[in-house]
């Protein structure tokens, strides 16, 4: 065939031709723990890894590959694996490749549970992470140390929304040897696909905008295919003997997916931190329309930021598509199709404003998620960012009086109506 | 296992068990800008049914250091001598694309009999087109990515694969750019100035199995099944998949080959 299908096409299909028993178009759910074994041999075969298959849902799972491959497909990866959650996928990557004594560079701008793994859960199994402000790729270069495993950021900072330097940190990383890995959620990979930048490993919260309708989570890990894990000194955990599997060097007999490989067969067996193979199904679902409502976020994100920052309540805007952004022209370069459907900014009147905003709006929805088809708030140094210390707060860009809003796909005139009753709010406060 | 093979350090995948030589061999030769990777999901498989395991990366390939091969005679010479060099006894030669071209000339030039020999995907000959073979001197990796591309069937396109969670196209992409830039080219060029196959084909007198593929777009059936008539009683199947058969349809492959392994004991 070799058709080369695009992405709008390989969202929908990637990972699934309908089977030839039953013809079914959707892809199946299997709603199942184990598989039946033919014989004895067979079983020995998928234990050994000497073949690929299904043994037990926990390890993988017909609809949960058909997720992952359609992955894979989407941003040009050698392999993915999909799990529970983005968390679960960021800690799948975090333990594969470091072990106690290990270095990570991460970026100061991220979300508050990536930042808080790295700060406070790994350095209790000796792995240690130094921050740095994602946008200076000097202080990453300082940071790195002859110890640093690998070097951590997100495409898209959230909430503060700062523009990682794919290109130029991808340079660092590989002139030193060191996966780039990126969190990826905020851009999907129909805004950027990062392996095309020189990112090595793409983390992904299937919850936002891959699943987009705010009913499963889930999280993935894409892995590039582009990293020589050779060293054995550096990376024993990939290219060295594995504990099991008669001493496998997972880098010499899977290469290029040598990552997922490690993950299959020690992250999920023994962490077990599986996706259900419903809500693979679910996300399936809103990945098949991603290209849609992906473009149906940026149109919207582009009126509701000229709608905000012509708004006399309000104090200030921060989108990476605005030029008063610093990164604006970063996101230019490598985000060309629109910088996410993210927006923060300030009500006048501070925290107590931002508080009545939240409080007087109906439409848009105060809640802890993003990327749904919904348009949401949330007010973040309360509720995501609430247990991180103010000069965390500050390092990560954020604000007292700061909203985060994600841009759903209503009508937009109904979106901006619902804000004015907000904003309405907020002036019988300031009176 | 790495080994120093004629000075050069050369890696030689072994399925995760070590070589014993006193066993039967199946010795798996990779296809043009492939390497060992290849046969990820036969390696493994065989060396658990109880086989001594041996998936060279040519000079030039995979974690292979040296220079490639420039002719299929030279590979067949390399391969002749590392065989004799881990002084094997019992071997079975299983080529891939490329690697039946090697086979052939191997079967040809040895000074002793193999046991038998494997064709997948193959044939006695394989022309290259002009635009492959220019594109592969100015950029291989494009010119590795046409191949991914244009080399699987459907599965490719759309991302189906045994392997959960693997993709046809990043992984076989990926593959080829861990071999050194030249090696393609030499590969590619090796294949299209091959022209001894028709003969070296008729004086095979080992046992001979040929998988063949439904939608191989670069030794098209076609091919495959005249190449298979020049062989004396050359056991024959057809898989309906493309021309990265190893990776496309392995259960399918393994059971086709091992059913052969058992009527040589």
């Amino acid at each position: 065939m070799s058709e080369n299908y695009k992405f709008d096409t390989l969202s929908l299909h990637a990972g699934h031709i309908p089977d030839k028993e039953t013809g079914s178009r959707a892809v199946p759910i299997y709603q199942t723990t184990s598989y039946v074994f033919n014989s004895t041999e067979e079983a020995a075969s998928l234990y050994n890894m000497e073949v690929g298959g299904h043994l037990y849902t926990r390890i993988s799972n017909p609809t949960v590959a058909a997720l992952e491959q359609r992955l894979a497909a989407l941003e040009g990866g050698a392999s993915a694996l999909a799990c529970s959650s983005g968390m679960a996928a960021m800690h799948l990557v975090v333990s594969a490749i470091c072990s106690s004594g290990d270095h990570i560079v991460a970026s100061s701008k991220m979300y508050g549970a990536n930042i808080n793994l790295l700060q406070h859960t790994m350095p209790r199994f000796g792995v240690k992470t130094d921050f740095v402000n994602p946008n200076d790729p000097d202080a990453i270069k300082r940071a790195i140390k002859p110890n640093t495993k690998l070097v951590f950021g997100e495409v898209i900072g959230n909430p503060g929304l700062d523009i990682m330097d794919v290109p130029e940190i991808a340079k660092i990383c590989n002139s030193k040897n060191i996966p780039l890995v990126l969190d990826a959620t905020f851009n999907t990979p129909y805004l950027m696909q990062p392996f095309k930048y020189g990112a090595n490993i793409i983390v992904h919260s299937l919850t936002k905008w891959l699943g987009g309708h705010g009913i499963a989570m889930g999280g993935a890990v894409v892995n590039g295919g582009n990293f020589d894990w050779g060293d054995k000194d550096k990376f024993p955990t990939i290219s060295g003997p594995h504990f099991a599997l008669g001493g496998i060097s997972f880098w010499e007999e899977f290469g290029p997916s040598a990552l997922i490989a490690k993950i299959r067969a020690e992250g999920m067996y023994n962490f077990g931190p599986s996706l259900s193979p419903t809500n693979a199904f679910h996300l399936m679902q809103g990945i098949e329309t991603l290209p849609l409502r992906m473009k149906k976020h940026i149109e919207n994100t582009h009126s509701i930021l000229d709608f905000l920052v012509n708004h006399e309540m309000v104090e200030w805007v921060k989108h990476p598509d605005l030029d008063t952004h610093p990164d604006h022209e970063v996101a230019k370069r490598i985000l060309p199709k629109g910088s996410g459907s993210i927006i923060a900014f300030g009500i006048k009147g501070g925290r107590e404003a931002g508080k009545a905003f939240i409080e007087s709006v109906q439409l848009a929805s105060h809640l802890a998620n993003v990327g749904d088809a919904k348009t949401l708030l949330i007010h973040p140094g309360s509720t995501t960012h609430s247990h991180l210390s103010s000069e965390a707060m500050k390092e990560g860009g954020l604000t007292d009086d700061m909203i985060r809003l994600s841009v759903g796909l209503e009508d937009i005139n109904d979106i901006k109506k619902d804000f004015e009753r907000g904003f309405k709010a907020v002036k019988k406060l300031n009176k | 296992m790495i080994i120093n093979f004629k000075g050069v350090k050369t890696y030689i995948g072994t399925g995760g068990k070590s070589l014993d030589i006193n066993k039967m061999t199946l010795c798996f030769l990779h296809g043009s800008g492939q390497n060992h990777l290849s046969f990820i999901q036969q390696a493994r498989f065989f060396a658990y049914k109880g086989y001594s395991v041996i998936v060279p990366d040519m000079p030039a390939h995979g974690f292979s250091d040296g220079n490639p091969c420039k002719s299929i005679k030279e590979n067949a010479e390399w391969i002749n001598d590392l065989l004799v060099d881990l002084k094997l006894k019992e071997v079975v030669v299983i080529g891939h694309s490329q690697g039946c071209l090697v086979a052939l000339e191997l079967n040809r030039i040895l000074k002793r009999s193999l046991e038998a020999l494997i064709f997948v995907a193959g044939s006695n000959e394989i022309p290259v087109n002009q635009f492959l073979l220019d594109l592969s001197k100015e950029n291989s990796q494009k010119a590795s990515q046409m191949m991914v591309t244009w080399g699987h069937g459907i599965d490719g396109d759309m991302s189906i694969n045994k392997w959960p969670g693997h993709s046809h196209y990043g992984e076989g992409n990926n593959i080829m750019c861990m071999n050194k830039p030249t090696a393609l080219r030499y590969d590619l060029h090796s294949c299209n100035d091959y022209s001894d196959g028709i003969d070296a084909a008729k004086i095979i007198k080992v046992p001979a199995l040929a998988v063949l593929a439904k939608n191989d777009q670069m030794t098209p059936l076609k091919s495959g099944l005249k190449f298979v008539e020049l062989i004396k009683n050359c056991e024959t199947h057809i898989l309906d998949c493309g021309h990265f058969l190893p990776s496309e349809r392995p259960i399918e492959l393994n059971s086709i080959i091992n059913s052969f392994l058992s009527k040589l004991k």
